[in-house]
């Protein structure tokens, strides 16, 4: 009875592998999209040009803390069956620095490098070697219904307060129980740091000082800044419900029509004036962030690149995916469908591209000046502790902004510490 | 009569209260998608299979059943026949360490898992067993071997010694004994202790978390504790997910039910 | 040694072995980890021994003493609740009447429930546009549904509610096979002796049930300790950490952060507390024993 056990067991141990033997198999994880039929398509074709090859897509959860978390734990898991992966774009220094990512060097030149845009290549850097090829590049925007500004006659806002004023008088004057003023993304996520490093920088901080490896968020105008979203933007304008947002509810709730001002990455656009999910078509316009009076309008860079993994068994042919969905083609292909940016300095020439898709040639300004994110090996820490901290600081009235900032930056100091530490890298 | 009444009512809330979540969530993946949707939210659905069409051919739901059918079920073989074997010389010889290791391994069995997880991830992973069965399944065998023993430590002593002793004196090996007298009077013990570990094993879930993060050999849990989202929740899929991976559970629980209430008590109150 | 000595050895060799190596052992190998340093996106670090700096470090930690809060929270709620509707679910059940097999089948569902099941199932309920729990409390009027899981207020409350909905009836159970212990002839007795229901609940009922009581709170308080899965469905510990338990926390740093060493000591330390609390139990249960075999 034992020996029919084992050999049961053996048997279920070998049968996946006995599934594999047939075609070479190339495992992505991707992120989940709203236009799946694009990427199905897309993988079509890279099979067709590469018989013998089949791609088998993993659809990662939505919230990129969750797809960091789940994705780490692969390449912990030190995952043969993982060949190509999306990541987010504060990911590729932790990713190298832990060694889960291939240098990709041998394969990414640096002529071929030069084609994109300086600042998604110079966040797939680290310590001289580049891990990650920029597939499309996300800046934080402010997006705003042009139908109720014009409707009482303003302009759109230049700074903050103006605009927390006029989302007050038109709040005021439409009587509406279901408009808000401003929606964003404030749940403890990677978002909350996206929206409010912006607002930090808009106001002349910063989020760390990145040459004496020190945190910046306890220094006065960070906490300025911190105070305003708190008293004017979540209090005044805004429900509380802002504060268990990440981007999908708070481009939903733009796109029905419930919220004059609106913060989310370009792609809203495109859901914005989609008839199945917009009552809101053609009252939209789309506008770099305000900032406050004396600061410069900081947006938050973001986007996604793909990467390889070390421990994948078949890095040329994982090149050759990743080749083939940052190719020029392809972008412009995703650009088109899904009113992603590209990274390819080349599309925002294009003529056919810039007719579909107006409005990147005046993005493309707000892209160059995007603003990273800290970059580091240590960012999920940091991320965390920034997270939990604005969170805190947001979500709880008569929050002790001061404290907390201090609490935090001392917490951040103790893992930038960490990096000064050397051992042979 | 009005205490029979009082009965019935209490009777029947205590009914409702346990069913009615349940059965709002099936009700929910019965919905078309438009009726989900509606808010305030439909009472009563149509009756539309669609969800549990997309929930187990597109996402997977019957590989994810599959997997947890082997790694629970290997588990529980295992585990109730190493813990059977433990079990038996625990009641029959009453020594003074077997007394101690029944309380160790209640003391074990109290272990947080995250005190655990990070070091049973590391031996998996010298092993390279992460991402596979036998990896897993060694990992739940472990895990529920306290509990396995502990039951069926106490349907073992209902076995009467004197049995045995008789068969023992007419001439049997200890193993006949085994075969032939015990285990068919302990039989309904350890049929109960084995659903209880493979209930137990079916929905663990940190574990599995951890160590199994190929979508292929997924089990159960982690498949619809991640059921990836559209931008908006497949509310739908998820529903028509958990009432297929909840209803075996619930037959069985619903036919063997005498037995589990015997085996959960029998811990509690002879224990 | 004895044959029969030798017999048992052998028998129980196997389950120590299983045990010793994936339950002990890393038992152990937390505690050592614990004084190390040890993270995972900087390996060059290497494994640096710091001695009862990581301590020190949780000892100051604000978010490990909300966490700890959170979770004494938990189960000094839950706990209490699920035991007080278990007692009272169980002495409807323990009464005979017609389809009282039904009603004990019927309880058990709960139990049966995986609990990542429970967790998206109640999230679902939860949930501010197609909830079961907004339409309940404000019928058609959707302008005031909100939801409970992303306000800090109310995102611990509507887990607890989660949670007490799927461990009451299984403490039902426990007290059901505690009170059908109690032979009907002590309750006959205390009707002769002119005992009211009440009385007899408070005077017969309850000691007698207390050891199965006591055993029912320290498996629940343990298993309340360690709630992991409901956090992780439902809120990811948020918002604002309102839900970040102790075993969740140690996930994040462990798993999510990659700092072992942190982790470890966040596990030994939910461990440590656990066994203090086993260990009050026992002694209370075994002092009630005592004192019911005194009696």
């Amino acid at each position: 009875m034992r020996d029919l056990f084992c050999i049961f067991a053996i048997l279920f141990c070998l049968l996946p592998q006995a599934v594999n033997a047939q075609a070479t198999l190339l495992r992505a994880v991707i992120s989940r999209t709203d236009t799946p039929q694009l990427w199905d398509d897309a993988i079509a074709e890279f099979e067709q040009q590469n018989p013998g090859v089949k791609v088998v897509k993993e659809i990662a959860p939505n919230s990129s803390t969750q797809f960091h978390d789940l994705l780490t734990q692969k390449l912990k898991n030190r995952d043969t069956r993982l060949d190509v992966f999306f990541m987010d774009v504060i990911w590729p220094s932790e990713f190298a620095s832990a060694g889960w990512a291939l240098p990709l060097d041998r394969f990414f030149s640096t002529t071929e490098q030069g084609k994109f845009l300086e600042a998604p290549i110079a966040a797939n850097r680290y310590r001289g070697e580049i891990f990650g090829v920029p597939l499309f590049i996300d800046a934080g925007l402010l997006y705003y219904r042009k139908d109720l500004l014009e409707k009482h006659r303003m302009a759109p806002p230049r700074h903050w307060p103006e605009l927390v004023d006029q989302a007050k008088t038109v709040l005021a004057a439409e009587l509406d129980p279901h408009l808000v003023g401003y929606s964003g993304q404030f749940k403890q996520y990677e978002g909350l740091v996206c929206n409010m490093m912006e607002f930090i920088l808009g106001n002349g901080g910063a989020l760390w000082d990145e040459q004496r490896l020190v945190s910046a968020v306890q220094q006065e105008r960070a906490k300025q800044a911190v105070r305003f979203v708190r008293d004017h933007i979540i209090s005044e304008i805004s429900s509380r419900g802002v504060l268990a947002y990440e981007e999908p509810e708070s481009v939903a709730l733009f796109a029905q029509g419930r919220a004059i001002f609106h913060r989310n990455w370009p792609y809203a656009w495109r859901v914005a004036n989609d008839p199945e999910q917009s009552r809101v078509i053609g009252k939209v316009g789309m506008m770099p962030l305000p900032a406050f009076p004396g600061g410069k309008g900081a947006s938050t860079l973001g986007g996604w690149q793909i990467g390889i993994s070390r421990f994948s068994k078949i890095p040329e042919v994982a090149w050759r995916f990743v080749a083939f969905m940052t190719s020029h083609q392809m972008q412009k292909r995703i650009a088109f469908s899904t009113g992603r940016a590209p990274t390819r300095k080349a599309l925002y020439t294009d003529p056919e591209l810039l007719a579909q898709v107006p409005w990147l040639e005046s993005m493309l300004e707000t892209f160059k000046q995007a603003v990273p994110r800290p970059r580091t090996p240590v960012y999920a820490p940091l991320s965390n502790i920034m997270q939990r901290y604005f969170s805190a600081a947001l979500a709880l009235p008569g929050s002790k902004i001061d404290q907390r900032s201090a609490l935090a930056a001392r917490d951040m100091d103790r893992v930038l510490d960490l990096l000064r530490e050397t051992a042979a890298p | 009569m009005k205490r029979s009444l009082a009965l019935a009512l209490s009777a029947l809330v205590i009914a409702l209260y346990c069913l009615l979540p349940f059965l709002w969530f099936v009700l929910t993946s019965l919905k078309t998608p438009a009726e989900l949707a509606a808010i305030p939210p439909r009472l009563v659905p149509s009756l539309h299979w669609g969800f549990y069409q997309s929930a187990l051919f597109d996402h997977g739901l019957a590989r994810y059943i599959g997997n947890s059918l082997i790694v629970a079920g290997t588990a529980t073989l295992i585990s109730i026949t190493v813990g059977s074997m433990a079990a038996y010389a625990i009641s029959r010889f009453q020594l003074a360490w077997t007394r101690f290791y029944l309380l160790a391994l209640l003391a074990i069995s109290m272990f947080p898992q995250i005190a655990i997880a990070g070091p049973v991830w590391n031996i998996l992973n010298h092993l390279d067993w992460l991402n596979t069965y036998h990896g897993l399944v060694t990992a739940y065998i472990a895990l529920s071997l306290p509990l396995a023993i502990w039951i069926l430590t106490t349907f073992f002593r209902e076995v009467p010694v004197e049995i045995e002793e008789a068969a023992l004196i007419d001439g049997c090996s200890r193993l006949q004994v085994l075969r032939k007298v015990v285990l068919p009077l302990a039989a309904p013990g350890i049929l109960t202790a084995a659903l209880l570990v493979f209930i137990h094993t079916w929905n663990e879930f940190f574990f599995a978390l951890i160590i199994m993060t190929d979508p292929d050999i997924q089990t159960l849990p982690v498949g619809i504790a991640l059921f990836p989202g559209e931008y908006t929740m497949p509310w739908g899929e998820i529903a028509a997910a958990s009432t297929l991976a909840t209803l075996p559970l619930i037959f069985l629980t619903l036919f063997f039910q005498r037995g589990i209430v015997r085996g959960l008590s029998a811990g509690a109150v002879k224990g | 040694m004895k044959s029969s000595h030798r017999l048992a050895l052998l028998f129980i060799v196997p389950s120590l072995v299983f045990v010793s190596v994936f339950t002990l052992y890393p038992i152990v190998e937390s505690f050592r980890l614990s004084f190390y340093r040890m993270i995972l996106t900087l390996p060059w670090l290497g494994q640096k021994m710091v001695g009862w700096e990581n301590y020190l470090d949780l000892w100051t930690d604000p978010v490990a003493w909300q966490a700890l809060r959170t979770t004494l929270l938990f189960v000094a709620i839950t706990v209490p609740s699920e035991l007080l509707l278990g007692l009272g679910m169980a002495l409807v059940m323990n009464e005979a009447f017609r389809g009282r097999g039904v009603l004990r089948a019927v309880v058990l569902i709960p139990w049966a429930i995986p609990t990542v099941v429970s967790s998206q199932m109640w999230r679902f309920i939860f949930n501010d546009r197609y909830g079961l729990f907004n339409f309940v409390l404000f019928g058609g009027d959707t302008a005031r549904y909100f939801a409970p899981l992303a306000d800090p207020r109310f995102a611990m409350l509507a887990i607890m509610a989660a949670e007490i909905w799927k461990t009451a009836p299984f403490a039902a159970l426990i007290i059901l096979a505690g009170l059908q212990t109690i032979s009907d002839e002590v309750y006959e007795a205390a009707s002769i002796d002119g005992a009211t229901s009440w009385q007899k609940f408070y005077h017969v009922t309850l000691p007698l049930l207390w050891p199965a009581l006591l055993l029912a709170l320290l498996f629940r308080t343990i298993d309340a300790l360690r709630v992991f899965d409901l956090v992780f469905v439902m809120t990811q510990g948020g918002p604002a950490d309102a839900t970040n338990v102790l075993q969740f926390y140690g996930y994040k740093k462990t798993f999510a952060e990659g700092m072992i060493g942190y982790g470890s000591t966040i596990a030994v330390t939910v461990f440590m507390i656990s066994l203090i609390l086993a260990l009050a139990y026992l002694r209370a249960l075994k002092s009630e024993r005592l004192q019911g075999a005194a009696r």
